[in-house]
């Protein structure tokens, strides 16, 4: 270890309850950041959960639809001009929207959001099916869900009825993993059955699948599809993902409250380590105006001073990681689980030796006008 | 013929401004040749620290030049004057001024790592420097675990292990009693016979004179006399009890 390195962190572990303090800083401001951003991946993840897992090459969505739960309907004459319009292999409807669960036993009603899509064609099926099969969806009255909401729908099994908008319903098949970022659970079932339990006419949809025909230009395909619907969009999936994402984390504001958090996180973060980093300088001044008076250079106290910056940064950083660690695992089967990626977890220790460096300006600008002749002073 | 170390000539310097102001040093003529040990006593306030960190280019004087080894200060910047203590300059302070966290073979490779000195070599000088002061076994205490005279000890290998042409300290035994106050000196004094290093002490303490080569009397900013000492052949007047 170089010398630099050496006095930095003894300096910093000679005086260990404003090292505790500032790793505390550290720590708190960074798994707070990490929290936030996590929840906001995982948010990010979740709004366009439905989309991602969509088998469509362009989606046909009413004018200004906002995101995927947005109810409004088309007119209902988008799948048959889809269909004509060259390079379309499929067109397919998909309903979705908002209904009241009865309990097989009684109680309170429970919202849900019912997804209707043919049973038996691509478009938008039930995945990572644990139990039952997504083809089960076809028989009368069957609907999936997922087994996570079994306490919060009143059921138990595969098998159990209840009543969707007054209307039957039995559990035909059950999915793993597929958790709305609301506490309204998906409700997945036949196009028809969606249509009866919503009370939409047999000829309406809110969204309609297109998939193209092998070899199509999907621009080209597009243009036409626009062009023959102007009272609808056609987007790309990236483009309604993107709208989604846009609606749900900054319309509502949900998304710019969860950075919000985090940008003060990290400037409470800041104000922590600086406030310790320069008390801790202005302790150790004489030593400083010492290793001027024996002819250090100002970059050479520089280093020392960010050292102890970087030292603290990567001693905070590990814990903050260590408890990131743990709350991704507590709340891997919450509603809205923390996501922690690699380039989250990389870009967090870059903002940790950020915000430490940025935070050891003001016991920089101590230090660089430190007069060696203070170390005459008695 | 003796080789001089450190000039200063018609150093003026004034601190403060206004109503605060004080002419600390007024025209100070000194140079300091290689091999001696030469003392600077005065009163408090006749501006012997001053004196002290002018030579030692800390301060720079309002008027007047300061050349060492030939190299004039003035127009020099604070990394320049920086430049000129780590390469000439070796400090022994009152209080040691000692790194507490750095083990004493540390705080002597300090003052060459800050001259970019990282070589393995180093460490080897180091100790080497620590032998010097009759420390070499310390090498790994820490100052808490020094005496007071053990600590000033590994001060003077901080200063000497750069092989600094000028030595400047500043009442290296007021903080030391008798015994380790006379070690001291002996030290320095023995350090001071080297051709190629002057050594210049300020100090109120008179039982240090019998190890000088030159005494010089400082009175309100002004050099008022400059006599031999003992070892140059003069008087000696006081000793340390023994």
């Amino acid at each position: 270890m170089t010398l630099i390195l050496t006095l930095a962190s003894r300096n910093l572990f000679h005086d260990r309850v404003r090292l505790i303090a500032t790793v505390v800083g550290i720590v708190f401001s960074i798994v707070l950041v990490s929290v936030q951003l996590g929840v906001f991946m995982s948010f990010e993840r979740m709004v366009t959960l439905m989309i991602d897992h969509a088998q469509a090459d362009l989606w046909i969505v009413p004018a200004e639809a906002k995101s995927f739960e947005d109810s409004s309907l088309l007119n209902g004459r988008e799948r048959l001009q889809a269909l004509s319009i060259e390079g379309v292999a499929e067109a397919v409807p998909v309903v979705v929207g908002f209904a009241s669960w009865r309990k097989p036993h009684g109680g309170a009603l429970t919202s849900i959001l019912v997804v209707g899509a043919p049973a038996t064609s691509v478009g938008l099926r039930p995945w990572n099916v644990v139990e039952g099969s997504a083809d089960d969806l076809a028989q009368p009255d069957a609907v999936a869900v997922d087994r996570s909401y079994f306490a919060q729908l009143g059921i138990a099994r595969i098998g159990a009825k209840a009543e969707i908008n007054n209307q039957k319903a039995r559990i035909a098949a059950v999915t793993a993993g597929i958790r709305s970022f609301t506490t309204t659970p998906h409700v997945f079932t036949s196009l028809g059955r969606a249509r009866a339990y919503l009370g939409i006419a047999a000829d309406k949809a809110n969204y309609v699948l297109v998939r193209l025909a092998p070899n199509a230009d999907a621009a080209a395909v597009r243009g036409r599809l626009a062009a023959a619907l102007p009272d609808a969009e056609v987007l790309r999936p990236e483009e309604f993902r993107h709208r989604s994402r846009l609606f749900w984390l900054f319309d509502t504001g949900a998304g710019a409250a969860l950075l919000g958090s985090a940008i003060l996180a990290v400037i409470v973060g800041t104000i922590i380590v600086a406030q310790t980093l320069y008390s801790s300088t202005k302790d150790h001044l004489k030593e400083f105006a010492t290793l001027r008076a024996i002819g250090s250079s100002r970059d050479y106290i520089l280093k020392v001073i960010l050292s102890q910056a970087l030292i603290s940064a990567v001693i905070g950083f590990s814990m903050a990681a260590l408890i990131d660690g743990v709350l991704v695992k507590a709340t891997a089967d919450a509603a809205l689980p923390i996501v922690m990626t690699p380039a989250l977890t990389l870009g967090l220790f870059v903002l940790t030796v950020a915000m430490c460096a940025i935070a050891a300006v003001a016991a920089i600008r101590v230090v660089m006008r430190i007069d060696p002749v203070l170390v005459f002073a008695q | 013929m003796k080789e001089i170390m450190i000039e200063a000539t018609e150093i003026v310097k004034v601190l403060g401004d206004g109503a605060g102001r004080v002419e600390a040093l007024k025209g100070v003529n000194l140079a300091l040749a290689g091999g001696e040990l030469t003392l600077l006593m005065g009163p408090s306030g006749s501006g012997k620290t001053t004196l002290l960190s002018v030579l030692g280019c800390m301060l720079t004087p309002t008027s007047g030049t300061v050349r060492i080894r030939g190299r004039s200060t003035s127009g020099l910047g604070p990394e320049e004057l920086a430049e000129l203590r780590r390469d000439n300059v070796g400090f022994v302070f009152q209080s040691y001024h000692l790194f507490p966290t750095l083990t004493a073979a540390e705080n002597v490779r300090l003052a060459l790592d800050v001259r970019g000195d990282r070589s393995p070599l180093a460490q080897i000088k180091a100790e080497k420097a620590l032998a010097t002061v009759g420390l070499y076994h310390k090498a790994k205490s820490f100052p808490r675990e020094l005496s007071g005279g053990e600590q000033q000890r590994v001060a003077i290998a901080r200063a000497i292990v750069g092989d600094a042409s000028l030595i400047l300290a500043d009442e290296p035994t007021a903080a030391l009693d008798s015994e380790n106050g006379h070690a001291v000196m002996e030290l320095l004094a023995d350090i001071a016979k080297n051709p190629n290093r002057a050594l210049f002490i300020v100090t109120h303490d008179p039982r240090i004179m019998p190890f000088a080569n030159r005494i010089l009397r400082i009175e309100d900013g002004r050099l008022v006399s400059d006599r031999r000492g003992e070892r140059g052949g003069g008087v000696r007047t006081l000793k340390y009890a023994s």
